[in-house]
């Protein structure tokens, strides 16, 4: 990028109201630092006490999905436990609502068994999802979860529209990229 | 058994749990990489110094976290189900749910918990902060 792409780029970024974007490595100190400055730019924001709350939910879930998820790992994929991985997200502002968006690249055989757990979600009212919810966290944890496989469920109860997502190929690789649109 | 005591970090909370005085306390927000290990070896104190309370004992709970991520909403639902598992056996568990009146997600937490674990004293808290 030269100077005049740069404005561009920064043009662009003012104009679709992004109040926050990240690419890069994610590890739990680097979002613990990024929830501090989405705290601070959400002190600010002139929305509900109600959606901030939403939203750093969303945000927190989403990145440690991130953390825990993504295929481009630094560290070997057997350490649970100080994680680095990599991915992007984004919060955005249109109309009256937030929305957050995240990206990161999973395994080819991650691709179906995400799709089972998000397709549902996508159409259950909030009541279904709220119920979902309560009967997940009485049950045992799901294998292969590192959380309690309420990460999902959590962001779609604090979501004010139905999820969106998407699978996108990658060039030269048999990973997919995967996407995650949220609108608090 | 001696107490314990953890101080609160960026994505962790103070954790203050008297024993001696059968005072135990959760503070500030919580959303670790691993909540399984944070919170784990927390409620295997919690189990151990149950085992040792008999009837007659009361146990005051204060809990006064304004965040929580879905992996610790899981194991804060273990940590009151042993608690609850000890009020059933005559221990007496009072359980401070102190919480922003308008944060819904917390409050409605705090009902479940009401709902579920029916062997506690549940004392629904609203505090503005």
């Amino acid at each position: 990028m030269n100077y005049s792409e740069y404005r561009i780029f920064s043009d662009f970024v003012a104009q679709r109201k992004i109040v926050f974007y990240y690419y890069g490595y994610f590890s739990q100190t680097i979002v613990s630092a990024m929830a501090d400055t989405i705290k601070l730019s959400m002190k600010q924001a002139d929305t509900t006490a109600s959606a901030k709350r939403k939203l750093f939910s969303c945000f927190v879930e989403m990145a440690q999905n991130i953390i825990h998820y993504s295929s481009e790992a630094l560290t070997p994929a057997t350490q649970d436990d100080a994680e680095v991985r990599q991915g992007s997200v984004c919060i955005g502002h249109t109309g009256d609502r937030f929305y957050l968006m995240c990206s990161n690249r999973v395994a080819a055989s991650d691709v179906a068994p995400l799709r089972e757990k998000l397709e549902p979600l996508k159409s259950m009212t909030l009541e279904e999802i709220k119920r979902a919810y309560q009967d997940t966290l009485r049950s045992e944890q799901p294998e292969g979860s590192k959380g309690a496989g309420l990460g999902f469920l959590t962001v779609a109860r604090d979501a004010s529209e139905p999820l969106e997502f998407e699978f996108a190929p990658l060039d030269n690789h048999d990973d997919m990229m995967f996407y995650l649109k949220v609108t608090v | 058994m001696e107490n314990l005591y953890l101080a609160a970090t960026a994505d962790s909370p103070e954790v203050d749990f008297r024993f001696d005085t059968h005072e135990l306390a959760l503070k500030g927000e919580s959303y670790p990489e691993n909540a399984a290990a944070f919170y784990g070896s927390i409620i295997h104190q919690l189990r151990d110094y149950l085992a040792g309370c008999g009837d007659g004992t009361t146990i005051t709970v204060d809990v006064a976290l304004i965040y929580f991520n879905s992996s610790s909403t899981k194991m804060l639902f273990a940590f009151f189900d042993a608690l609850n598992s000890a009020a059933t056996r005559g221990v007496r568990v009072v359980l401070n749910w102190h919480h922003d009146p308008e944060d819904d997600t917390i409050g409605d937490f705090g009902s479940e918990l009401h709902d579920d674990f029916t062997a506690l004293e549940f004392r629904d808290l609203p505090t503005v902060s």
